[in-house]
């Protein structure tokens, strides 16, 4: 039966070159669309290792030719007036806790690096962060080994403190403890020892969306040469404090440096500005690829109607010749099973070069392989359904219409 | 003859309605996405007020500093002093403006009334009003004198006047922004979020600023806008920022000694990521016009193979039509012809429907606010890419099957042998 | 009246000499070649067909009369030999010309009639018309009116074939062959797909035509009605038998 119908399908080859053709070109489509919608799924479904809720952020502008190098003077200023601060929010009653951080969540910007896993040769990028000993407090970090940064560190001045994720602690140290590790840079010539202090849940600075990755924060002590004055102060306010409270912040800030700026913001609106920044063009994409779907498959559904009834006669023919309705409905959805099938393979052939190619390559072979599998169903699917009219379209044809052609 | 084609064509649409249905809505759907992408595009860099003389305007709107060893760079918007000192006087170049960047800090917020109200602030120059032509509402720009003498007076824009005063007049009163309190001078109408040079709530003379620091440094902040006598000017600019480039003093010379950067055009600028040119060369516009190019080809691959599909369906549906025409004494020209009047009729319908289709979208996107103040509108350029694109979807999809057709034989197409 | 034809056996300069011959083919021969297989549907057929003559073609399914027909009206080029239509030689003719031909001509009737379902009855007859020159609209359905008054069908000029009898389509479709005149008609089993009466009637509308001046060639498998014709062609295997 298989090879009859293939034999059927390669003998109209050229109507159904077209057909394949469009076939390969939407799982194309379809997959592209997809890989993003798994990937971006995949991560949403990841702890997220940290808690926006009530956190306010505090972006800071000092107006201050704080270029690279600037005078150190300058800098323990800005550091008093930061210290100034912090206490001066904790007085607040509507203030449950207070810090400084370089990068606060769902912020675009980035620190990062590459450092290679011991003896394994190969890079892995990971994400840096300073962050004063109340962060903890403030993003509700959770530890799940050794400890945050505390005042016990203020005497480390041969090493410096840091803490590290889940993910880089599996990756660098596998089933080791890693506390009390260095993870300085190989190739860093004025290398200081960075020890392990504590482990924290997979920390994901870029939001819910965002990949997984190793994730390192150094301790911001406010104080020593090696630290920058935080870009951010962090602020978790008390369950039902309202934007009216910004404005006393504010005056609270202002008071400590008139000529600074500053850019009060809760996590929670920039985690909403950080969705629609992912999720707009998603739905953009998925909105265009759905019609793109809708339009193949009402001009499928119209090729195979016409299909069949220009076949009219080879199947009442067949029909003569005691096929059953059953069979014929087969025949058709077998020939466009086997068309579709051409046009996949020819798909899957091309997105199994993506992973090669390195194209696309945010995402992992997993996320590949789910978004080529949920393709193919899709198409499958779609071509079933277009082809199911037609197939039935096909049933009702009598075996005497045979003869009313010549 | 045409007047026949046509209102045979009619006749076929009428009586063939899911083919049609088919048709027109793969040509209507791609014309929208095709259509919103163009009017997008030209939203971003179109020349439209105020940025009227676009085709005369380049401008620098990053740089880079390198470390004599090169391992560090150090980017960001150029800085005062470097524009100040360096990028003055250009031959060619009749006007420059320097303004701060909207997007590099320049949200502010003011509270009115126990109300937080955000804008956008912009510091720039008294030049930065004569390469600018917007539309005032009321009062007038500052001037160059206001930005010597540090005034604090504020042109705002039609939103702003809404927010602070209610959409009454504003001028002479004053708004509190960021601390600071200023007296407007004028109103103009909203700017676009997307034409990110000129866009901002409330433009303010530089010397404002909280802290004079600007003054002093070379990176941070700032572009710089020139506008040239002409087009033709252009590549005497370029070369002449790039030897300015090699002037620069650097503070300390250990740390970086080396600026990098290029007078270019937005769309130079913006195309840069497109075309994965680094900052260190100059833009790539061909390439970046060409994926552009290219990219729409891709989408509207699809399209086009699902209507030549389509296109050969309804055709060979009518082979015998062919047979019978061609029996009685159509050539196959003749043939040809009605199948491309056939198609490209079709595609106008369609790009009709599409326009429609498109007015929808574009008032959506507008209406959604997701922009704030864009307007997109399908003008009168953009109505004429759609058309041209219309058509040549019509010709495209309909000269292959037209030209198959020509090929069958009468006599089998008689038979209704289609191969 | 049947008259016992003989294959008219025309000199080489018979182009000059018959010049009364309406159809005249010379040595005609078709080979279809497919990937492999060489058929041959005709072989040296010699035909004279004199101006208002009603000659029949009969011969076994496969034997290559619809072939001829076919060649007889340009819709087909042979593989060899000559064809002159009005002492015109139009085997050298190209698409333009031929379909010009055909169109002025020669009118064709089918076995399936072939009328478009898309169109009514007064357009499918005013099709040949619409690629003739210089005609008006209202000059064109003057016409097409006026040939379905020929065959009898005024009544249901704005139908569409689908709500016709078999009989009332032929007619249509005869309409439509005559409606721009030819000098000749040719007719493709065209009561195959009719019962025996409506076979009859078909057969005195075209006898009328006819009758006045139409020269016809009418492929046939039915004896009975081929006995209707002057004169008898039958071909087997693609070979003039007599």
């Amino acid at each position: 039966m298989i090879k009859h119908l293939l034999k059927l399908v390669w003998n109209r080859k050229r109507i159904n070159f077209l057909i394949t053709v469009e076939i390969f070109f939407s799982f194309l489509v379809v997959f592209a669309v997809l890989v993003f919608a798994v990937y971006y799924t995949d991560n949403y479904r990841q702890p997220l290792g940290f808690n926006y809720e009530n956190v306010w952020s505090v972006t800071l502008d000092m107006k201050s030719a704080s270029t690279p190098g600037s005078r150190e003077s300058d800098k323990q200023q800005q550091f008093a007036t930061i210290k100034n601060m912090l206490a001066g929010l904790r007085e607040f009653s509507e203030v449950e806790s207070a810090a400084g951080i370089w990068g606060i969540p769902y912020w675009s910007g980035d620190w990062t690096g590459d450092r290679e896993i011991n003896g394994k040769g190969k890079d892995f990028e990971i994400g840096f962060n300073e962050a004063t000993d109340e962060v903890k407090d403030v993003l509700g970090l959770n530890i799940v080994r050794g400890r945050w940064f505390g005042k016990e560190d203020d005497g480390a001045t041969n090493y410096r403190p840091v803490v590290i994720n889940q993910l880089m602690a599996r990756t660098f140290f596998g089933d080791e403890d890693p506390i009390g590790k260095d993870i300085s840079n190989p190739k860093d010539k004025e290398r200081v020892e960075q020890r392990v202090i504590g482990v924290v849940d997979d920390f994901r600075k870029g939001g819910e969306f965002s990949a997984k990755r190793g994730y390192v924060f150094h301790r911001n002590d406010l104080a020593s040469e090696k630290v920058s004055p935080p870009r951010s102060l962090i602020i978790k306010v008390r369950p039902g404090v309202t934007a009216a409270f910004e404005e006393k912040i504010l005056a609270r800030l202002q008071a400590e440096a008139r000529d600074w700026s500053f850019d009060i913001k809760p996590l929670a609106q920039m985690r909403e500005a950080n969705f629609q920044e992912y999720l707009v063009p998603m739905a953009a994409f998925g909105l265009i690829a759905g019609f793109l779907l809708i339009m193949v498959g009402l001009g499928l559904t119209g090729v195979l109607w016409q299909s069949v009834t220009q076949r009219t006669k080879e199947i009442g023919l067949r029909r003569a010749k005691g096929a059953t309705r059953r069979r014929i409905y087969r025949q058709i959805l077998g020939e466009l099973f086997i068309i579709t099938t051409i046009g996949l393979l020819a798909g899957v052939l091309v997105v199994v070069q993506f992973p090669l190619l390195n194209f696309m390559g945010f995402a992992n072979s997993r996320v590949y392989a789910i978004s080529a599998a949920i393709s193919l169903a899709l198409v499958y699917l779609l071509t079933t359904i277009c082809g199911l009219y037609p197939s039935r379209l096909a049933t009702r044809v009598q075996p005497a219409e045979a003869l009313h052609y010549e | 003859m045409l007047k026949n084609y046509l209102k045979i064509a009619f006749k076929v649409f009428l009586r063939r309605k899911f083919f049609t249905f088919i048709s027109l809505f793969a040509i209507s759907f791609t014309l929208v996405v095709l259509m919103v992408a163009v009017s997008f595009l030209d939203h971003v860099f179109g020349a439209q007020p105020p940025e009227t003389k676009l085709d005369r305007t380049i401008g620098v709107f990053h740089l880079q500093m390198k470390s004599p060893d090169d391992n560090n760079t150090w980017s960001s918007p150029g800085g005062y002093k470097f524009f100040d000192r360096y990028a003055r006087n250009l031959p060619g170049v009749e006007i420059m403006s320097l303004l701060t960047d909207t997007f590099d800090g320049g949200k502010v917020y003011s509270y009115l009334d126990g109300n937080k109200i955000e804008s956008y602030l912009k510091h720039t120059d008294g030049e930065f009003w004569r390469i600018m032509e917007f539309t005032f509402l009321e009062g007038g720009p500052f001037t160059s004198d206001d930005e010597k003498n540090a005034n604090f007076v504020a042109v705002i824009n039609e939103a702003t006047r809404k927010k602070f005063f209610d959409g009454q007049s504003a001028l002479g009163r004053t708004l509190e922004v960021d601390g600071q309190r200023f007296r407007v001078v004028g109103v103009v109408a909203n700017v676009p979020y997307l034409r990110t040079i000129p866009f901002a709530d409330i433009w303010v003379p530089i010397s404002t600023m909280k802290t004079q620091a600007y003054k002093n440094q070379l990176l941070g902040g700032f572009n710089a806008l020139f506008l040239a006598r002409s087009k033709a000017d252009f590549p005497m600019i370029k070369e002449e920022f790039q030897s300015r480039l090699k002037q620069v003093e650097f503070d300390d010379p250990k740390e970086y000694n080396r600026m990098i950067g290029y007078a270019e055009t937005l769309f130079e600028f913006m195309s840069r990521p497109l075309t994965n040119s680094r900052q260190e060369e100059p833009a790539k516009v061909g390439r970046a016009l060409a994926t552009i190019f290219i990219i729409m080809i891709l989408f509207m691959l699809l399209p086009a193979i699902n209507l030549v599909n389509i296109n050969i369906s309804r055709i060979m549906e009518r082979a015998s039509e062919i047979g019978v025409r061609k029996a009685f004494g159509a050539s196959s020209w003749t043939l040809v012809g009605q199948f491309i009047v056939e198609n490209v009729l079709l595609s106008l319908i369609g790009g009709a429907i599409g326009f429609v289709l498109s007015r929808f979208v574009l008032r959506a996107i507008t209406e959604s606010g997701f922009f704030p103040y864009a307007d997109f509108q399908l003008n009168y350029r953009v109505f004429l890419y759609g058309l041209a694109v219309a058509v040549f979807f019509g010709l495209m999809s309909g000269v292959y099957p037209a030209w198959k057709m020509s090929r069958l034989h009468p006599a089998d197409a008689l038979k209704g042998v289609a191969r | 009246m049947t008259s016992q034809a003989t294959a008219s056996t025309t000199s080489a300069n018979g182009a000059q000499t018959s010049t009364a011959n309406m159809i005249q083919l010379e040595g005609i021969e078709k080979v279809y070649r497919t990937d492999r297989i060489e058929t041959v549907a005709l072989s040296d057929i010699n035909l004279s067909v004199r101006a208002g003559e009603f000659i029949s073609i009969m011969g076994p399914s496969g034997s290559g009369k619809s072939t001829l027909l076919n060649v007889i009206g340009l819709l087909d080029v042979p593989t060899g030999g000559k064809v002159s239509v009005n002492s015109k030689p139009v085997t050298s003719y190209g698409d333009k010309h031929l379909a010009r031909v055909r169109n002025e001509e020669i009118g064709f009737v089918f076995q399936t009639f072939h009328l478009i379902n898309d169109l009514s009855v007064v357009d499918n007859v005013e099709i040949p018309l619409l690629y003739r020159k210089g005609l008006s609209g209202a000059e064109r359905r003057k016409l097409a009116l006026r040939a379905l008054d020929r065959v009898g069908l005024h009544a249901r000029v704005h139908h569409f074939p689908s709500q016709l009898s078999g009989g009332q389509q032929q007619r249509v479709a005869i309409a439509r062959a005559i409606v721009g005149n030819p000098r000749i008609l040719l007719a493709d089993e065209p009561t195959g797909n009719l019962d025996s009466q409506m076979g009859d009637e078909i057969m005195g509308v075209l006898k009328g035509l006819n009758d006045d001046g139409a020269t016809i060639v009418m492929v046939t498998h039915d004896p009975r009605q081929s006995e209707k014709t002057e004169r008898i062609v039958r071909l087997f295997d693609g070979r003039q038998v007599s």
